[in-house]
């Protein structure tokens, strides 16, 4: 399994009225860095929640997915103290400890401190620190925090940073990035009212009521990186589920809002469905639980994956053919790969796992749903994955590159569009140049060689690589490295009788069928990126001619004598690439086809004279 | 003083007789839904424009014409050129103004048409227009600020309480508050529509200068009658409701997708009858203001004249004779 390098032995007492955890932490680092340790760096994420924090900062300066921070109000405010640190041998270092800001020097930053110990520990050495730390966990903001009497433990305790590629590696809170933790074994108990059911990773191996209308509940964890945990009174568990996995019976714990408690199977008919598409194509799910949390309704809690435990997003209302729970909890449950097990640096490269994820979700649902219909199929109206990640893309397609730090996108909206919607469609791409088997074994191969591991972007792209067995530079260099758009459009078509001057001279005969028509495509790339593209030409008399155009020139021309005019031109016919940003102008038609438009005003048509109607029934 | 059956009779009175002079002058509803689907059309020519340049030589849009791929349609939204839609959405706009100025317009004419006993030949229709054109912005004014304000302080108080109750640990409760809280406002709201419903019949068919006093009169009436006015006025508006969302039903469900001109004639058809309801409204309030806000005409003694002794018969003077044959001109 993994290598462990780290070992928390957490014991917290959580208070549900206030809202705050007071908690011992021992931690054990193994130091398998090859080189001796002289510092180290521990998060303290809670302290991104306070109004000079960075993290607070770039929210209001960027935007976040849920808050605007218009004003600031006391309950957003999040706090992680270090009331006392010792290092075990080494004395009480709580006064040495010091907040760094490796990131943007912004010293009213607290969400890194660092500490330097006397003695250095040498390779392949253990060090313990004990840490008595106090929480005040905020109303629920990056999916942590407390919302009415809901609660989600989430980035909760201190965490030390990970030595990755010979240095430390441990960034502050970002209002973009997520979070980079080493593997290891998670000895958790938790004190909390009797009255909370309570969901967690890992396995649950000890409860005890305690005299005092309190509980402890232990839990411990192998092979994880991160620990969380949920807590409300209004619960309905259904924990009788089991998927039979390629290592074992997993147990489900689908924890469900009451309101909510029809769309139970729902959760948990996608969860198991997802989880037997991931081991068939990638590789096992190597835990014994997952606990699946249908989180407080309008908190900012949903969408969250933790090793062994995933919140949904779902609402009272949810019909059938909306999707969105289906969605949310495929995409979390991907996590468990994509971060859990391939546990990537999501503060430096947030598209390994959201991206990489975000393309499973698509293979994963449209093997479900169809690919047209698997975000929406209701009421005649659609929208299936692929054309739902290629419009987040093209929302920001110019701004960034997928390969930047997540803390260095233009906006939070720039962020998502491209660590979510362009990795998707770069790879979705990148199925129809090295075909769809292949790139099926390329994920798998990466999977099972990188489980367990922190690989780096090159691992992921040398894999495809070397599973392909062609040199894909010039792709990624584009795609993924560089932030070239690809545009490619049929800019004309011409058809014309060879014989054009007989016709003028009453000669010929029009509508000849027999006619020679000097036929011309002319096909342009608008934008930096170059790709070989394949062109389809459709003449009046059924023929059908596909070209091979390298993408070099800016334009090109091809041309025939046919008996038959142009009909139409497509580029990419089989539709295999989805970075394209308009799709519109990727085909031409010689006659013009007005169906499209007049529905589309029909229906702008129906609003405009019901608007007039709905103000003149109320207005006069 | 009414029983309870006679005011019932009186209901389906007023409701029967609303909808009976609505149907009689069913022309005015044509007028105004033909001038609606014009204003439309004129409001959407610039999106239509848009959308033809882009769409109609490109293969890909045929995805919106079987089914509906939300994925294309959102794509031509974010399309760089897309973006003067806003300027378009801005023409909609300006042209949902002016049909609600010309229903404001002609309402006066219709008023008079539903309290006539004959076909309102067109000059007395427009005359009925223009002679209350003042009277009615004067109305409007007064309308919009006072159902303004109300509506305002109402909503804002839902948005209170929808805020409030999302403290709550039920889900669902501020959703039950934002209902019961439009239905609240939709009852307010409907109540002052009636009253300036009866306010602009009145200051029409009573050929009522002083507006205010029509204002007072339509708030006194809607006061006295507001159970049944309002009863009524609801039935009408889940008629219109049932209409929209029947028309709604048939056009997804039985229309196929590429079927345009259906699809046309479904919609068409359902703004059509969406205009029924309010003139059946009118009807209704024209209805009222006959039978209980109607001024009473006092009898009063003719005066009779003094005798006075017939002037004197005077004998005409015989008409020239006209000669049969022209005279000949003189030489």
């Amino acid at each position: 399994m993994s290598q462990r390098v780290v070992h928390y032995e957490i014991d917290a007492k959580y208070d549900a009225t206030k809202q705050t955890i007071d908690a011992t932490e021992v931690l054990t680092y193994h130091n398998l860095t090859g080189q001796a340790l002289d510092h180290f760096p521990f998060h303290l994420y809670l302290n991104g929640f306070q109004p000079k924090a960075t993290w607070v900062r770039e929210a209001k300066l960027i935007g976040n997915r849920d808050t605007s921070y218009a004003k600031w109000e006391d309950k957003e405010h999040g706090a992680e103290e270090i009331k006392s640190f010792e290092v075990v041998g080494q004395g009480d270092l709580t006064k040495d400890l010091q907040f760094i800001q490796p990131d943007d020097g912004n010293k009213d930053d607290k969400t890194v401190v660092d500490v330097r110990v006397p003695k250095a520990i040498p390779p392949g050495a253990y060090v313990q620190f004990k840490i008595v730390f106090h929480d005040q966990l905020p109303e629920t903001q990056a999916r942590t925090g407390w919302k009415r009497d809901f609660v989600l433990g989430g980035q909760w305790f201190p965490k030390v940073g990970v030595w990755w590629q010979g240095a430390w590696n441990c960034h502050q809170f970002h209002a973009t990035t997520e979070f980079f933790a080493d593997f290891g074994v998670y000895d958790v108990k938790l004190t909390l009212p009797q009255n909370e059911i309570v969901g967690a990773s890992g396995v649950k191996v000890g409860e005890v009521n305690n005299p005092d209308n309190t509980k402890t509940l232990t839990y411990h964890g192998d092979d994880i990186h991160d620990f969380a945990w949920t807590a409300s009174p209004r619960y309905k568990v259904k924990d009788d589920g089991v998927f039979q996995g390629q290592m074992g019976p997993v147990k489900l714990r689908i924890m469900m809002q009451p309101g909510h408690w029809k769309q139970v199977d729902r959760h948990e008919r996608i969860t198991i469905q997802t989880m037997e598409q991931f081991e068939k194509r990638y590789g096992p799910y190597p835990y014994k639980t997952l606990t699946v949390v249908d989180p407080e309704p309008d908190s900012a809690a949903g969408g969250m994956e933790y090793p062994t435990f995933i919140t949904g997003d779902s609402s009272w209302f949810m019909p059938q053919g909306f999707h969105l729970p289906e969605v949310v909890v495929e995409h979390e449950f991907g996590h468990q790969y994509w971060y859990g097990m391939i546990a990537t640096n999501e503060f430096e490269d947030a598209w390994m796992d959201e991206g990489i994820n975000s393309y499973s979700e698509l293979k994963v649902l449209d093997s479900i749903f169809g690919p047209d219909t698997s975000v929406i199929n209701l009421g005649g109206m659609t929208l299936g994955e692929p054309g739902f990640q290629r419009l987040s893309y093209i929302s920001a397609a110019s701004l960034d590159g997928m390969s930047q730090k997540a803390y260095e996108y233009y906006s939070f909206g720039s962020y998502g569009a491209i660590t979510y919607g362009k990795t998707a469609s770069v790879l979705l791409t990148l199925e129809g140049i090295i075909g769809k088997d292949t790139m099926d074994r390329a994920m798998h191969a990466y999977f099972m060689k990188y489980r367990f591991s922190h690989p780096t972007k090159e691992d992921f792209l040398k894999t495809i690589e070397e599973t392909a067995g062609k040199d894909l530079r010039w792709y990624f260099n584009q795609a993924v490295y560089g932030t070239q758009v690809l545009d490619y459009e049929v800019m004309r078509i011409d058809s014309f009788p060879v014989n054009w001057y007989e016709e003028q001279k009453g000669m010929g005969k029009k509508d000849d069928k027999d006619a020679v028509y000097k036929s011309t495509v002319w096909v342009h790339r608008k934008e930096d990126f170059i790709m070989p593209v394949e062109l389809e030409i459709h003449f009046a008399n059924g023929e059908r001619i596909r070209e091979h155009w390298d993408g070099q020139a800016r334009w090109t021309k091809f041309s025939y004598e046919r008996k038959g005019k142009i009909e139409s031109a497509e580029i990419d016919p089989d539709h295999k690439i989805y970075i394209d940003r308009d799709n519109f102008n990727n085909s031409r038609m010689a006659e013009s086809n007005g169906k499209p438009a007049r529905k589309l005003a029909h229906y702008w048509l129906f609003v405009t004279q019901w608007m007039g109607q709905a103000l003149a029934w109320w207005g006069v | 003083m009414q029983t309870l059956l006679s005011e019932r009779r009186d209901d389906r009175g007023l409701l029967t007789g609303g909808a009976s002079v609505m149907f009689h002058n069913f022309r005015y509803i044509v007028w105004l839904f033909v001038l609606n689907l014009i204003l439309g059309w004129f409001g959407i020519m610039a999106f239509a424009g848009q959308a033809h340049g882009t769409l109609d030589q490109s293969l890909y849009a045929d995805r919106l014409v079987h089914g509906f791929d939300l994925a294309v349609l959102f794509e031509l939204l974010a399309r760089p050129e897309a973006r003067p839609l806003a300027s378009s959405t801005e023409g909609a706009l300006c042209l949902i103004v002016v049909f609600f100025l010309a229903t404001a317009v002609f309402l006066p004419g219709v008023f008079q048409g539903y309290a006539s006993t004959y076909r309102l030949p067109r000059d007395e229709f427009f005359r009925a227009c223009g002679k209350s054109l003042w009277r009615f912005i004067r109305l409007l004014l007064v309308a919009g600020l006072v159902m303004g304000i109300v509506a305002g302080l109402l909503f804002a108080a839902h948005g209170g309480l929808v805020k409030k109750a999302g403290d709550s640990t039920n889900e669902l409760l501020p959703f039950e508050v934002k209902i019961a809280m439009l239905a609240i406002i939709f009852l307010v709201m409907t109540a002052f529509r009636i009253a300036f419903d009866l306010a602009e019949t009145d200051v029409v068919l009573n050929d009522q200068n002083a507006v205010r006093k029509s204002i007072a009169s339509g708030f006194r009436h809607m006061w006295r009658g507001l159970g049944r006015l309002l009863v009524m006025y609801v039935v009408i508006t889940i008629v219109a409701a049932i209409v929209l969302v029947a028309g709604l039903w048939a056009w997804v469900s039985l229309v196929p997708a590429e079927n345009l001109l259906r699809a046309f004639l479904v919609s068409q058809l359902t703004l059509l009858l969406l205009l029924i309801p309010r003139f059946w409204q009118r009807g209704v309030a024209v209805v009222y203001w006959q039978q209980r806000m109607l001024v009473p005409v006092v009898a009063v003694e003719p005066l009779m004249p003094e005798p006075v002794s017939p002037p004197a018969v005077v004998e005409p003077l015989p008409s020239p004779v006209i000669p049969a044959v022209p005279p000949t001109p003189d030489c």
